[in-house]
């Protein structure tokens, strides 16, 4: 088993590592591969767990309470939201998220700005969609 | 069947949701199956999946949701491809669906859900039979 590790760490770095890897989809394919071998086993029987292709109890359903969330909660989190944005300092708002552009753009460390973006009351909203639009958005690899 | 053209899914990820273990599977066993596969990856608007089923020209259009936001975004994607015509397009939700949920998502047009533990292969015949 040791050895078997040891060879797969040895061919991720001979792929150029693990940044390469995601980059070029190994990992998610490795992930998919395994999973739908393990789904395949377990639906053909190669794989027993017990209660879910064996041993199974003869009530199917056991009844569970479930949490439901009352639709109004996003309506009064929108309205918080609003609130907020009325009630802050937005001046400083602004400067401080002014601040976070600059030093994104110097490629300086990022926390103070952010930190001082967060005491200011920028939402989290407004920081994120400034580092977006900065950065760019994760480009997923698709690989089934 | 096979004198057929073959069936194409758009297999989708609703919502901020990224779990997409299952979806990968059910997608690999619809194209094992022959059928023409298409995934759109992970958090999808309704807007951009409804679109990209009427790009792809689908057949059938399989929907998974883990996050518990199905009661808003499956009627959603349902609602709008209504308004687009596209009523010949089979649609199916996956994932994590309680039994009390399924009845008012078929009213929506949701065709069927399978949840948790369902064999890749019934959801293959499903379809089969349903476009084949």
């Amino acid at each position: 088993m040791e050895e078997g590790a040891l060879r797969y760490l040895d061919k991720i770095d001979k792929m150029g590592g693990v940044v390469k890897g995601i980059e070029t989809g190994f990992f998610q394919k490795e992930i998919a591969d395994s999973a739908y071998n393990y789904q395949k086993d377990i639906e053909k029987g190669n794989k027993i767990i017990a209660g879910v292709n064996e041993y199974q109890t003869e009530d199917k359903w056991i009844p569970v309470e479930l949490l439901r969330v009352n639709p109004e909660v996003e309506n009064i989190q929108i309205d918080r939201v609003k609130t907020l944005k009325n009630e802050r300092d937005n001046g400083k708002v602004k400067d401080s998220l002014a601040r976070l552009r600059r030093d994104i753009d110097s490629n300086a460390n990022l926390m103070p700005a952010m930190i001082e973006a967060v005491k200011s009351y920028a939402t989290l909203g407004e920081i994120c969609s400034l580092l977006k639009e900065m950065y760019g958005d994760y480009q997923e690899l698709i690989v089934i | 069947m096979s004198k057929r053209k073959k069936i194409r899914v758009l297999v989708a990820k609703p919502g901020l949701d990224s779990h997409d273990r299952g979806v990968k599977i059910v997608a690999r066993a619809l194209r094992d199956a022959g059928m023409e596969v298409i995934y759109t990856g992970l958090r999808q608007t309704p807007e951009q999946i409804v679109a990209a089923a009427m790009q792809e020209d689908v057949d059938v259009l399989a929907l998974s949701i883990l996050s518990g936001a199905h009661m808003s975004l499956l009627p959603a994607i349902t609602g709008l491809m209504k308004k687009n015509g596209m009523d010949d397009v089979l649609v199916l939700a996956g994932g994590i669906i309680p039994e009390e949920d399924v009845p008012i998502l078929k009213e929506e047009g949701i065709a069927d859900v399978f949840g948790p533990g369902t064999p890749t292969d019934e959801i293959v015949r499903y379809i089969q039979e349903k476009i084949g």
